[in-house]
């Protein structure tokens, strides 16, 4: 993208480097890395423009998601954050009004083409809510729910899937007497993690999280926050977050919306302690939003 | 009470205490207009809760003090025999346990408990597919502006009388299932247990399988109201993550929505099968009134409600009074079997409702 094209953009598309050396640069893991002959950029939006009826949201998303990353979105209430995290997974395909100009990619193939099945789109980009929402079934039920419905397991190896995701979650001990039991006695933070469970059983590449942390206590909101950077490289991960501490804790990159734009986006020691507009420095020293 | 409006002034950024301090007296009187309200209320709700209880045990009292004699003299054959004869009303009074009845009066109710249970099965087993589709369509696939008006339809027809529905039973439905329905059923039944039931002949279209049809299109819209405000109620959070894990909308709709609201459909269902097991006027007109156990599922045969209600007419003739205390019996047993079937809803709802959806949390 030309400077003439695209004038009043603040920050050209920048890469937002891998996180500590050793999980990207480290050639032994690298050689190691099934992903290598995969493009470096899990997925892209490019010239994204998304809008719910004649109200633009959001206009001229430029952004490349590294394989095996964290990226945090922050920005005040109302920004879009959620809209973006929300169109990656086409969850706001079906909400009416919603439409979109631009595109966004998973390996290099558009979300919207015809030949990409929503349900497989799916299953490789997961989602995690802000509140926890467990389904009607059984504690082991939920964390298989998707699996059973993806197929890709049945019988004895359900309850296998189960008690590794739930030990992966570290949800194991706790609930391993009550499985057959309702998870709405779960609490709050147990419950997220259960979620949690139920969306990396069925394998996704990439996780987004719209603030999952909002609603926990600290000790929960450590844990899952734990838990996130232990699933990298496996797993890419996009996070909305308002926690301004918690996108520093967690992430490689951070990218600030603000008023329907992206205003800036880098690696995150990069956005916090030097970022090269004023608007950021206002906002993640805490003076706006 | 004195104290209360003291603290007030003195709260930060409270008006000065004097602003907030009432006169002794009026302060008194609301005082006490209020604690009074709260006598009253608290008493509506008492009188509330206790007034449907009552008036139940109060119905089925009185329905077993009339019943008292056919009770002592019928035995417990009243509920596993087939005859029902009156006796001769001309003829010789006789004395049983010291109650007297008609010579050769003898009672049993056995192929109208039956029935009533054979019809109103039917009409839920047919009905209950239906609603649960109709209502999720309703709430989720159908555009507001079909969807609203479809669904005042079916709140109208919730309240339709059902003496209409029989006469169209009757005269147009009836007929038309047994020309053009029944015989491609029957002709292709084996000859095996339960199924040998729905063979050959279909009758004229009078019989237990239209009422059960007729019933469950009486019941269908009670069901489906009902189950989709339910639909209606369901958070959207708990069916999003079953989007965001890929699930198709079926799978949705079945794995979380439909389990979310199981109790409450169970209660739906319930209230439907209420109307089934007492609807009289129109499984009078459609089942052919004949007392006894119907050979196959079109055969004409009868239910208690109905049976009160063709009978009450003769039983009235008989000087003994034992006729109608028959009758007083035969609703005594309906009243039975609707609290029976509330029972065993209750403890599903109960066993069920252990994984359902929490109420009242998103
Ligand atoms: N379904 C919708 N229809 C119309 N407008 C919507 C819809 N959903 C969101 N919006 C609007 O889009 C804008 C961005 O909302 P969004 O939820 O993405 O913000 P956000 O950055 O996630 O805010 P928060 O931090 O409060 O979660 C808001 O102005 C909102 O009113
Ligand atoms: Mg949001």
């Amino acid at each position: 993208m030309t400077p003439e094209e695209q004038p009043i953009k603040p920050s050209p598309p920048v890469e937002i480097a891998s996180g500590p050396p050793s999980r990207a640069l480290d050639p032994v893991l690298a050689a190691l890395d099934p992903d290598r002959a995969r493009p470096a950029h899990v997925m892209e939006s490019k010239a994204l423009k998304l809008s719910f009826g004649a109200k633009t949201i959001l206009d001229d998303i430029e952004m490349r998601f590294t394989r095996g990353t964290i990226t945090a979105l922050i920005g005040p209430t109302g920004s879009g954050k959620s809209t973006f995290l929300r169109t990656l997974n086409r969850m706001n395909d079906k909400v009416v009004g919603f439409s979109h100009q631009g595109d966004v990619t998973l390996d290099n193939q558009s979300i919207w083409e015809p030949n990409q099945d929503l349900l497989t789109l799916r299953r490789r980009v997961g989602m995690l809510f802000q509140r926890p929402n467990p389904f009607p079934m059984s504690i082991g039920d939920n964390v298989v729910a998707g699996v059973k419905a993806h197929r890709i397991a049945k019988g004895k190896q359900l309850d296998v899937v189960a008690e590794r995701r739930l030990r992966e979650v570290g949800l194991w001990d706790a609930v391993k007497d009550r499985l057959g039991d309702s998870p709405f006695r779960l609490s709050g933070g147990q419950q997220q993690l259960l979620c949690l469970a139920r969306a990396l059983a069925v394998g996704p590449e990439v996780l987004l999280l719209d603030e999952p942390t909002s609603a926990l206590d600290p000790i929960s909101t450590e844990m899952v926050e734990g838990l996130v950077r232990e699933l990298t490289p496996a797993l890419t991960i996009i996070i909305v977050t308002h926690n301004l501490g918690q996108a520093r804790r967690v992430s490689d990159g951070t990218m600030f919306f603000y008023d329907g734009k992206l205003i800036e986006h880098g690696t995150t020691s990069q956005m916090f302690d030097d970022p090269r507009c004023e608007q950021t420095q206002n906002y993640v020293t805490g003076r706006m939003g | 009470m004195k104290a209360i409006g003291g603290t007030a002034g003195d709260l930060p950024g409270a008006p000065p205490a004097k602003a907030m301090r009432r006169a002794p007296a009026a302060r008194r009187i609301v005082d006490a207009l209020r604690s009074s309200e709260e006598q009253l209320w608290r008493w509506t709700a008492r009188v509330a809760v206790v007034l449907p209880l009552a008036a139940l045990v109060f119905a089925i009292t009185v329905l077993a003090i009339k019943a008292y004699p056919a009770i002592i003299v019928n035995g417990w054959s009243f509920l596993t025999g087939s005859s029902w004869t009156y006796g001769s009303s001309y003829g010789a009074t006789v004395h049983t346990h010291g109650v007297a009845h008609p010579m050769g009066s003898s009672f049993g109710a056995w192929p109208l408990i039956l029935g009533t249970i054979q019809t109103s099965a039917v009409a839920v087993v047919i009905a209950l597919p239906i609603s649960i589709g109709a209502a999720f369509a309703l709430t989720e696939r159908l555009p507001r502006w079909v969807s609203q008006p479809l669904g005042f339809a079916v709140e109208l027809l919730a309240g339709f009388p059902s003496v209409i529905i029989g006469l169209w039973g009757i005269l147009t439905f009836g007929p038309f299932l047994a020309r053009h329905v029944y015989p491609h059923i029957a002709d292709h039944m084996p000859d095996v247990p339960v199924l040998r039931y729905f063979r050959n002949p279909v009758g004229h279209g009078e019989g237990l399988l239209t009422a059960g049809i007729v019933l469950a299109l009486m019941i269908v819209p009670i069901i489906t109201a009902t189950t989709r405000d339910l639909f209606g109620q369901i958070p959207p959070l708990p069916k999003e993550g079953g989007e965001a894990l890929g699930m198709t909308d079926w799978e949705v709709a079945r794995r979380i929505s439909l389990r979310w609201v199981r109790s409450g459909i169970i209660g739906a269902t319930v209230l439907g099968l209420g109307r089934a097991l007492g609807e009289t006027i129109a499984v009078v007109m459609i089942t052919g009134s004949i007392l006894h156990v119907a050979p196959n599922i079109y055969s004409p045969m009868t239910t208690i409600a109905a049976t009160i209600l063709t009978q009450l007419d003769g039983a009235l003739t008989d000087g003994t009074g034992f006729a109608v205390a028959t009758l007083a019996e035969l609703a005594l047993v309906l009243a039975v079997i609707s609290v029976a079937v509330n029972l065993v809803a209750r403890f599903i709802v109960k066993r069920s409702g252990r994984l359902g959806g929490p109420v009242g949390r998103a």
